[in-house]
């Protein structure tokens, strides 16, 4: 599946995640409570805030999307209801569906295998690998 | 009573004592937990995208099998719990009536009715009741300071899991004081632990993890309980084990030790830091 640009690409975000981005006002709750704000580049309000600025295609590209663990303390705290959370599967989805993932379940390890519970490896898959 | 059971894959593997406990202590309780046959991955985390239909087939077809043997649905596994109610919440929210027929039309099972999906702590709080739990207790934990540690699946998001208030949830510590325990109030109940994460992000779930562990034990905790699989992992094995750690339960574990479950069927073998001798200088065991 080709991937859209610019607005077309805010557009189908906008869709596939249900969220309305002009209604966040930057008050930056979500990027205070995030427990992983520190090593997701950009964090939830900034993320928003490129899509503001018409500026999906930067976000699509970022490192950001793909540290998300959908605690879902983004959208519980937002005032304004939306749900970054969403918005960051809905990146990750778009490039999901052109065949590119981000994690290779090949690469785990048999040890890992043995220990991590399996509800990690189909979490992780379903979010990170096509 | 009897409750149709869902257990969920990690419960068979690597979270036996959670399951195991859970079902002795039901029956020392009052009720029942009849696993339902032919059951199937629930997907482990629910997918938000608006048109992803093919990730909600499992938990349906689970929900449909539920319907044919009881009302209500009871899981054990956060992650179970949290997939399976938002999946009974998207059929039934409105304006998704097409998207619900086609779902049900698809699965092999008869879908008979809506089941109520209840974590199993719904079924002690709301239909045991805490204070007939008490009656149950042989063993109280007296003297055991502990944290409820709930993590992210149980309460949010908050108005499709109804289960307590997201920020500061009360269940657990309810459930822990009619056990007779001290629950310690701490400030990352409802923090995440990095989940998923720890598979190609093992630094960043540890660091999440280490954040909870250590709040809990500035204010006071002596042991923590989880109610996910993976929380108690994230929390249990990214740490780096000292003489002074603090013991992970699943709370199941300290559920089936007040009712009088005997020790070899805790399940404490499973856990990485041996809380045997914790519990023995505690006078517990």
């Amino acid at each position: 599946m080709q991937i859209p640009t610019g607005k077309a690409l805010a557009r189908q975000i906008e869709e596939l995640s249900g969220q309305v981005v002009s209604d966040c006002y930057q008050c930056g709750c979500c990027t205070a409570g995030c427990p992983i704000g520190e090593d997701m580049d950009p964090p939830p309000s900034k993320a928003i805030r490129l899509l503001q600025l018409d500026r999906a295609d930067e976000l699509l590209k970022s490192s950001g999307i793909w540290m998300c663990a959908s605690c879902l303390v983004c959208g519980t705290r937002c005032p304004r209801a939306v749900d970054y959370a969403r918005i960051a599967e809905a990146c990750r989805a778009i490039i999901l569906r052109s065949r590119q993932s981000k994690v290779d379940p090949d690469t785990v390890t048999a040890p890992e295998l043995e220990e991590i519970p399996q509800q990690a490896f189909i979490a992780s898959f379903r979010k990170f690998s096509v | 009573m009897k409750y149709v059971y869902y257990p969920g894959c990690t419960l068979y593997t690597k979270a036996k004592s959670l399951d195991a406990c859970a079902r002795k202590a039901a029956a020392r309780v009052g009720f029942e937990l009849e696993e339902m046959p032919s059951w199937n991955c629930c997907g482990a985390i629910y997918n938000t995208g608006s048109d992803d239909l093919a990730a909600q087939v499992g938990p349906v077809r689970n929900l449909a099998k539920a319907s044919q043997l009881g009302e209500k649905l009871v899981t054990l596994c956060a992650a179970c719990h949290n997939v399976l109610k938002r999946v009974d919440d998207r059929l039934y929210a409105q304006g998704n009536e097409v998207e619900r027929d086609r779902l049900i039309a698809f699965v092999d099972e008869k879908y008979e009715r809506r089941v109520q999906v209840m974590h199993y702590l719904e079924v002690l709080k709301n239909d045991i009741g805490f204070d007939k739990v008490k009656e149950k207790v042989t063993k109280p934990l007296a003297g055991l300071k502990v944290a409820s540690y709930y993590g992210c699946l149980m309460v949010r998001p908050k108005e499709v899991l109804q289960f307590d208030d997201p920020e500061n949830p009360q269940v657990m510590d309810d459930l822990m004081r009619a056990l007779g325990a001290e629950p310690t109030a701490f400030d990352f109940k409802a923090e995440c632990c990095g989940g998923y994460l720890v598979v190609n992000r093992r630094d960043v779930a540890a660091n999440a993890s280490k954040r909870i562990i250590d709040n809990a034990r500035a204010r006071g905790a002596e042991a923590i309980v989880t109610t996910c699989p993976l929380c108690q992992y994230n929390l249990d094995k990214l740490r780096a084990v000292t003489s002074d750690a603090v013991p992970m339960f699943y709370f199941t574990q300290l559920l089936g030790l007040a009712v009088g479950l005997a020790p070899e069927e805790l399940g404490f073998d499973v856990n990485s830091f041996d809380p045997v001798p914790f519990l023995k200088a505690k006078g517990l065991l």
